[in-house]
């Protein structure tokens, strides 16, 4: 389910079906490589999409956790750190970041929980069918990794 | 003589001409104002349209997925939805296209998704079961059977419509 008010009413009357949380993690900046960075969110976006689409049951897809890419690593992992125990504290047993950005993969360890990283890939400039795969394929991917968590 | 009797006046000549011509410019105006008129019957009903989907020589009796994408609007925003279907043959033969959201919480369902129930349809979410036929197994969280879209085939294409709860499509 998503951050919507149609959605949120599912939510609270079937609290105990959704336990999984889903933030996608955006990076942004206005200094260099502004494309490839919003590239990044936009397909970690679509992708986050679809994996919604396919769990819309047990998977609650936040808003995206954005920051700009000056801000430090500590102060990063402080903020994701109080989202994760907010979600924690109501209910929520398995949380999933997405992302597209290299950085994070630094800081994995003290994350408290899972850190799912994505290549990007560039969709603006190709074809709707291999687009449609290729999400379709990295999504599956996605969808087997959450799959084996939960069991 | 013939030519006398066919001899046109000036005053017969320009009452031909200014009909004629009177007549092509009253057509000009009145038929666009028919056509505003009849705009809005002659239009397909929006949300009854099909969406061309599989070919049926590729339908077989083992349910495939088939994706495909709809229109949607909603207030001012428009787009495309992707949507999917599991379509197969039943004993019969006649062709069956069941849509994949779980009736539990929406999840998508798949079919022989796990190995220790073959043959069913899977929702990974919560476990939920159903028959190849869309009912759902009783025991499991789904309490209602799968929807069914709405379909025709048209020169070997199948088209699917709205899905609709078992009973109704």
């Amino acid at each position: 389910m998503k951050w919507t008010a149609k959605d949120v009413e599912v939510y609270l009357q079937e609290k105990e079906y959704i336990d999984t949380a889903v933030i996608p993690l955006i990076p942004l900046t206005l200094e260099k490589n502004v494309k490839s960075i919003a590239s990044m969110g936009e397909f970690v976006q679509i992708i986050v999409g679809e994996l919604e689409r396919q769990f819309k049951g047990r998977v609650f897809l936040l808003p995206p956790f954005t920051y700009f890419t000056s801000e430090s690593m500590e102060e990063k992992i402080k903020r994701i750190a109080d989202w994760t125990s907010q979600l924690t504290a109501n209910g929520m047993k398995h949380i999933f970041y997405v992302t597209s950005d290299t950085e994070w993969k630094a800081g994995e360890a003290s994350l408290p929980g899972t850190l799912l990283w994505l290549p990007s890939i560039p969709l603006e400039h190709m074809d709707e069918k291999y687009k449609q795969q290729i999400v379709m394929d990295q999504t599956s991917q996605l969808m087997n990794l959450l799959i084996s968590k939960w069991s | 003589m013939s030519e006398n009797k066919h001899r046109v006046s000036r005053r017969q000549f320009l009452n031909y001409t200014l009909t004629g011509v009177g007549g092509f410019m009253a057509a000009g105006m009145l038929m666009p104002m028919v056509r505003f008129a009849l705009d809005p019957i002659l239009k397909e009903e929006a949300g009854t349209e099909m969406v061309a989907v599989a070919q049926v020589k590729d339908i077989t009796t083992e349910p495939q997925r088939f994706d495909f994408k709809v229109k949607v609007k909603d207030a001012w925003y428009e787009s495309e939805e992707p949507k999917s279907a599991w379509v197969y043959k039943d004993d019969k033969g006649e062709i069956v296209a069941l849509s994949p959201v779980c009736k539990h919480l929406g999840c998508t369902v798949n079919w022989n998704g796990d190995k220790g129930n073959p043959n069913r349809f899977f929702c990974p979410c919560h476990y939920g079961l159903y028959e190849k036929d869309g009912t759902n197994v009783p025991g499991t969280p789904p309490i209602y059977p799968l929807d069914r879209y709405e379909l025709k085939v048209k020169d070997g294409t199948l088209y699917l419509g709205k899905a609709k709860p078992r009973g109704e499509a």
